[in-house]
């Protein structure tokens, strides 16, 4: 094979299409993928190809690309050579991990390609494929995947984006206008309206990022304050990160959000006017709460998740693999769970404060850029519904995360260059998200899909959203930066635009999903059922009734408590102002230490968090959700972590292990149907009516395993709600389009994810000691052997 | 114990408000005001007591107890907490304290139930309060031990379909294709003659004669000959039960025994019949002291033997008692996943599942076996039952399950009356053993992997195991056939099936999507098979239990809660759990 390559979009002969200026390295015909659980399990026949940007696989057969559509960078069967971790190679006797010095001295049988995504790819070379092509596509991916090391980035990136046509592409994107991108005032000014805060402005004194380098151009701070007098707090606070408005819960308390304060700074009288201000909003009370001691550190967690990678992947070439009954301690080991526990149950109460009303809940954490981030977030998965939305949910990672200005180039480590600073906080977002999603699918208008391409785009270097530490820098990338002057706290920066620094090509932001995932894919992103539209937001924040009257006594205004383990107090030095002598003289200084009796007051609203309300009603689409935190109730995110290792696979149905509340999705579901039915009833105007139903029905071929549809078009206008009906037609519905369990080669990926399982199955018994004689693969009838009929299950153990 | 939770959110407008109103309106309430009696429940005794909550400390109430069940209300105003356990359930009763014991409360009953919990109630100390409660429970939770009759048969409950009906076993074997040219009905047994664990009806080689059975039930103990329990339609491959050979120290051969499995062999021309021993091979050979065994290798020439490494009923038992001490009344904090580990209670699953996991795989690749542990009622129930699940999508449908329960369990002698316990007081029996719990367990962790693959849903699986306990119908009682024939069960009690077949939509899976033919292979690993929450723990207030269906949908339904009672029982076991969750107070804050 050569390297010439094609330079123009085009087709490979073999069927795959390739980006502008991608170019073609190697290809073996006769080859088999080993299709995941989710797609369905068994083989899939195609070629396999790798160029210098993936490896590729074509199916046989499968349906002829349009060649005017927008370039996806990644089909269905693709893997991005810079998501591969590992190359392995499996012989008839041996297997072998391919490096790109190594050489191969037999012809590979098998190629098991480790993703750092925790995917796992297992092709299968035929025995009609090629010797030469088997060896020489083993050694091309080996010798072309990119161990991710300084350097090697900038030309995976130019591989994929690079090409002109690729730019040009690029540059002509619109972004998605559904979602707040949190990037310019009016964004934020949306934000305050949708949550109906007041009291709150955009300021946008730091817009040249002269006040704080690593926050963003707008920040939402009380209206009371003037820019001339916040100007000078910044210097009272790590990094100059001043409280921050993020969120209002609906009971009209807010959400801020700070780094730790500067104690070595005179504090002015008016300065601590103003900063009290920030801090109070315009509310009575302010609880600082300190994420500063009790949270996982980044080395913790980027410790957990090594040790979490290590014994989910198991890998074949090393042999080191937990035995089965040693498990769940080794996964209690980790302590992965236990911060995922810890993260969430501070969620839980902050969410928990926050429904008093008539306070601000401000976060702390020294440097304000990681755990405020996740409990932030959080937080606002719980309350808010809008952010368990596909767009809400973006929007909210641009709020918390992006525009806000978290590490995600250091944390990640694309480069290699920051190993003391990698941490995958957001990795423990994401699983913290799937675990609310676990408890209360039903309350999800995203999937998990979603947040598993969320979890994988995470491991490819391409995207804007990931490659910078804060606002500024991906602005002085996009060439947008406003005339910059020397920061505030002294940061040095590069001159900006310097001749000698490669252009880099212009990263996309990672929702443009479309760059990624096909059509098919991206329609699992959401339920099919549509949720019930958001209230609509409560102006002066004067929502909350079921305040006590001794909640409006108790708190002398203008106290300040600090949560911290779970515990209040109301420490003196709390506030590094109150503490000096400077306040003596200031008059709402005289704000007393405030009253020990609303202490008990505030835990006992804590407690409540620990013991989830059983009489919470689940199907109330306006309740938060605090999630259940038992040890039982936190559970490993088994699609993410275990599906790539190869025992898993056995699963022959495409439905996930985990779906945990069939019921409560269903319940949900039928409820919203009756509702619509009573709305259509009434008379609404049968548009919409008419519109949902075709979304229904467009997603029934897409979303067959998430099993959350109910009615075929036909039915749901009659329907009753009774379950008994409702299952009837379901199962008419889908037993239509059942399939018979013939030669899944034969069909295009997207059907294949449907089979109930066809023909024979392998799977892994369990324990050391059995006999392996029963396991093989049983090829598909008529299909041409693999030259080794068993390379796997034999390895696995 | 921590005081009362406070409910986070305003209380749900379904279930709680009503149970609160009638708390509230019936104060003085009568007794069992709000829970119908079944027809042919009595009224024994009531008593006011405190109910010790594990979960919501010291509860004033009063309890009922009728010739079926306890019933506690407490009279709190706020909020009502029920408890109602069938007599069944009770495995122990014990008084603790003393007349002079010290510390508030005491004195008063403790009471160890089979599902999962322990009861506590205090009484005043004066007087010997609690000696006629402790007298009547402990009479009618152990009837057999006193001579009495179980409430199976003093019940008077009418339903729309006779359960008894749902397993015919001749219609079942016509169902499988049977009898046909290689394997025949035998009625050898019609009067237990043969095997007095079996039923009537057999499925046995043509070619073997009712002569050859009498000889090969000689070397079977118990005389539990191999029989078939099912046979794969496509390839003709069998699957047959039976307990062990009596081999013996001294290794004693048996002609027709070795003739009759080559018979089964010959059947469909496997050509080695895989012969599955449940028991760690250690086991075997210990067996072969008390006159038991394994078959050997030379004496079997075309079988080859695997040894599924199942442990016996006194493993489970110990491990499922490790694994209440972790989850009731308080679930392990600190060290969760270990603590589960250290009980093995999901690795004993998980070599039940993957035994059954290569029976099904060899049956459908075309090769018969048999199966047995050492009486063939037990392990051997188990993993024929399991694989048959997987091979054949008529058992994963709600009345096919039902079949083969009655087929596989109750039909060929699961003892169920030595493995419960049924009326008897001796909690201590050596006999008893959650066997059947645990293979509901893998029937569960089947339907969490294969969502859409079973015609019945959890509420269905509960509902079985509380009915298993309760004493209420006779489905479960007595040991086998024969016993039950002497007992007259299917004339004086009522099948549990009648119930849910009479009320089916709360049991069915709305997920269920009818196919035939997937056999399916649930994973047996460690890193996917699950603590099943919803049974183990569903006593547990801070884990959020599932609605049955249409209690959740219907509000309505919940006003009618009296009357639907006596129409599921399920819901009281099940639901119990939520007049506990109505016991929060609202605290103004």
């Amino acid at each position: 094979m050569n390297q010439s390559g094609l330079h123009a979009r085009g087709r490979d002969m073999f069927g795959l299409c390739c980006l502008p200026g991608e170019c073609v390295l190697q290809r073996a015909v006769l080859v088999r993928k080993k299709l995941s659980p989710k797609e369905g399990g068994g083989w899939l026949s195609g070629t396999l190809f790798c160029t210098h940007f993936r490896v590729a696989f074509v199916p046989q057969d499968s349906p002829r690309p349009d060649d005017n559509a927008d370039p996806v960078l990644l089909g269905d069967h693709d893997v991005a050579l810079a998501s591969i971790e590992k190359v392995v190679a499996v012989g008839p006797l041996r297997t072998k991990l391919v490096t790109p010095s190594s050489s191969l001295k037999f012809t590979p049988e098998e190629l098991i390609l480790y993703c750092r995504d925790l995917r796992v790819l297992c092709f299968l070379f035929d025995r009609l494929t090629p010797d030469t092509q088997a060896v020489e596509i083993t050694y091309t991916i080996a010798k072309t995947y990119h161990p991710l090391k300084p350097g090697t980035i900038l030309s995976f990136q130019n591989a994929a984006l690079g090409s002109i046509e690729m730019k040009q592409f690029l540059s002509n994107r619109r972004r998605d206008s559904g979602m707040n991108w949190f990037e310019s005032s009016g964004d934020w000014e949306q934000e305050l309206e949708r949550t109906g805060a007041t009291g709150w402005r955009v300021s946008s004194v730091n817009d040249r990022f002269e006040m704080s380098t690593s926050l963003s151009r707008f920040n939402v701070v009380p209206q009371k304050v003037l820019d001339t007098e916040l100007k000078k707090t910044f210097a009272h606070f790590n990094e100059g990160r001043i409280p921050r408005w993020v969120w209002r819960h609906p009971h009209g308390s807010d959400l801020l959000r700070m780094a730790s304060f500067q104690n070595n700074i005179y504090h002015e009288k008016d300065d601590i006017r103003n900063l009290e201000l920030i801090l109070f909003g315009g509310q009575s009370q302010c609880i600082v709460v300190d994420l500063g001691d009790e949270m996982p550190s980044p080395a913790d967690l980027q410790l957990a998740h090594t040790r979490l990678r290590t014994l989910c992947l198991g890998d074949i070439s090393s042999s080191v693999s937990v035995p089965d009954d040693k498990w769940l301690s080794s996964l209690e080991g980790t302590h992965w769970l236990d911060y995922i526990r810890c993260c969430l149950r501070k969620a839980a109460e902050v969410a928990c404060l926050l429904r008093r009303g008539h306070l601000t809940v401000v976060l702390q954490e020294p440097e304000d850029r990681d755990m405020n981030c996740v409990v932030s977030s959080l937080v606002q998965v719980m309350c808010d519904q809008h952010c368990r939305t596909v767009a809400g949910f973006q929007a909210l990672v641009q709020k918390e995360w992006v525009v806000a200005g978290h590490r995600f180039l250091s944390r990640i480590n694309y480069h290699r260059d920051s190993d003391k600073e990698e941490a995958p906080i957001f990795l423990l977002f994401l699983d913290c998200v799937w675990q609310l999603w676990a408890q209360f699918p039903a309350r999800f208008q995203l999937t998990e899909d979603f947040l598993l391409a969320l979890h994988d785009s995470l491991h490819l270097p391409l995207f804007s959203t990931f490659l910078a530490n804060c606002q500024r820098e991906r602005c002085r990338r996009s060439q947008n930066l406003p005339q910059s002057y020397t920061p505030v706290n002294g940061l040095r920066e590069l001159p900006r635009g310097s001749v000698e620094e490669p252009v880099d090509p212009p990263y996309p932001p990672v929702w443009d999903w479309a760059l990624q995932y096909s059509t098919q894919r991206r329609a699992l992103f959401t339920q099919p059922v549509c949720q019930p539209s958001t209230p609509a937001p409560v102006l002066n924040g004067n929502f909350n009734t079921n305040l006590g009257p001794n909640w409006i006594s108790d708190g002398v205004p203008g106290s300040v408590f600090l949560l911290s383990r779970s515990l209040f107090s109301c420490p003196s030095n709390l506030l590094p102002w109150r503490s000096g002598g400077g306040s003596v003289s200031y008059r709402k200084s005289h704000r007393r230490a405030p009253s020990s009796e609303s202490l008990p007051a505030l835990e006992r609203l804590i407690k409540a968090c620990g013991q989830p309300d059983p009489l919470q009603d689940i199907h109330d689409p306006h309740q938060p959700l605090i999630p259940l935190l038992l040890g039982p109730c936190v559970r490993i995110w088994r699609n993410c972590y275990l599906r790539g290792a190869l025992h898993a696979q056995a699963f022959t149905h495409p439905m996930s292990s985990n779906a945990r509340h069939p019921v409560e999705r269903l319940a949900s579901e039928v409820e919203h149907l009756r509702e619509r039915l009573a709305q259509a009833s009434v008379g609404r105007p049968p548009n919409r009516k008419r519109h949902e139903h075709r979304r229904l029905d467009s997603n029934l071929n897409q979303n067959t395993n998430n099993g959350t549809f109910l009615f075929s078009s036909s039915s749901s206008s009659s329907s009753s709600s009774s379950s008994s009906s409702s299952s009837s037609s379901s199962s008419s519905s889908r037993a239509s389009q059942q399939e018979s369990p013939s030669r899944f080669s034969a069909r295009p990926p997207a059907a294949a994810r449907y089979r109930d399982g066809g023909g024979k199955h392998t799977f892994l018994f369990g324990h050391q000691g059995e006999p392996q004689s029963s396991q093989r693969y049983a090829p598909c009838p008529g299909a041409k052997l693999p030259k080794n009929s068993g390379p796997s299950g034999a390895k696995t153990h | 114990m921590a005081s009362a939770p406070i409910p986070a959110y305003s209380p749900s407008p379904l279930e709680n408000s009503s149970s609160q109103n009638a708390s509230r309106e019936n104060l003085k309430m009568e007794l069992l005001a709000d829970v119908a009696l079944l027809p042919g429940e009595e009224r024994i005794i009531d008593k006011d007591l405190i109910y010790m909550c594990p979960f919501n400390g010291a509860l004033k109430g009063k309890v009922f107890i009728t010739n079926y069940r306890l019933y506690f209300r407490s009279t709190d105003t706020e909020s009502t907490v029920t408890l109602d356990v069938p007599l069944g359930n009770i495995s122990r009763i014990e008084k603790m304290g003393g007349a002079s014991s010290r510390g508030e409360n005491s004195y008063g009953l403790d009471i160890t139930c089979k599902d999962m919990r322990n009861l506590r109630f205090a009484l005043k100390q004066e007087g010997h309060s609690r000696r006629d409660l402790f007298g009547e429970i402990f009479k009618y939770a152990f009837p057999l031990s006193h001579g009495q009759p179980l409430f199976a048969f003093l019940s008077q409950e009418k339903f729309e379909e006779n359960g008894w009906n749902v397993y015919k076993p001749m219609d079942e074997y016509r169902r499988q294709g049977l009898p046909n040219e290689r394997w025949r009905i035998s009625f050898i047994n019609s009067n237990y003659e043969l095997c007095d664990t079996y039923p009537t009806i057999l499925v046995v080689p043509f070619k073997a004669t009712e002569e050859d059975l009498r000889r090969v039930a000689t070397f079977r103990s118990r005389c539990r000959i191999p029989v078939l329990s099912w046979i794969h339609r496509d390839n003709q491959a069998v699957i047959m039960r039976c307990s062990q050979p009596l081999v013996g120290m001294s290794g004693k051969r048996n002609k027709d025994d070795e003739r009759y499995l080559d018979i089964i062999r010959e059947a469909n021309g496997t050509t080695k019949l895989t012969i599955y021993d449940a028991r760690p091979n250690v086991n075997a050979v210990a067996n072969k002291a008390t006159g038991g065994g394994y078959e050997g290798d030379d004496a079997y020439q075309n079988a080859e033997l695997v040894f599924l490494d199942i442990h016996n009923i006194h493993v489970m038992r110990e491990s499922l008692k490790k694994l209440k001490d972790i989850v009731y009344p308080n679930v392990e904090e600190s060290h969760w996943l270990s603590s589960l580990e250290s009980t093995h209670w999901l690795e004993h699953i998980k070599l039940v599942l993957s035994g059954a996991i290569q029976v099904a795989d060899k049956v459908s690749s075309g090769n018969s076996v048999v199966v047995h542990c050492s009486d063939g009622w037990d392990r051997t129930a188990q993993l024929t039952s399991l694989s048959m699940l997987m091979l054949d999508s008529y058992f994963r449908t709600f009345r096919g399950f039902q079949v083969l329960l009655e087929k596989e369990w109750i039909g060929f002698g699961h003892k169920f009356a030595s493995r419960i316990g049924h009326g008897d007081k001796n909690h201590a029996d050596q006999d008893r053993s959650p066997i059947f719990l645990q293979f509901i367990d893998c029937v569960w962790q089947m339907t969490k992997q294969f969502p859409t693959a079973f015609e019945f849903n959890e509420h269905f699986l509960i509902t079985v195991l509380d009915h298993l306990y309760s004493c209420r119908f006779g489905t479960f009682l007595y040991n086998c056939e024969s016993v039950r024939e002497n007992y007259n069960v299917r004339a004086k009690t009522v099948s549990l099936w009648s119930l849910i077949n009479s009320s089916t939509s709360i049991y069915m899976n709305p997920f269920y999507t009818a196919e035939s033919s997937h056999v399916l292979y649930p994973v047996a690993s460690m890193r996917h098979l699950e603590l099943w929450v919803n049974y183990y723990i569903r006593w547990n207030p801070r884990i959020r239990h599932q609605l049955p269906l249409t209690l959740a949908l219907s509000p309505q339904q919940t006003h009618t809660r009296p009357a639907s009672l006596s129409g599921f029982t399920a819901g009281t076991q099940g639901l119990t759990n939520k007049p506990h969750a109505c016991n929060l107070k609202m605290i103004n804050i």
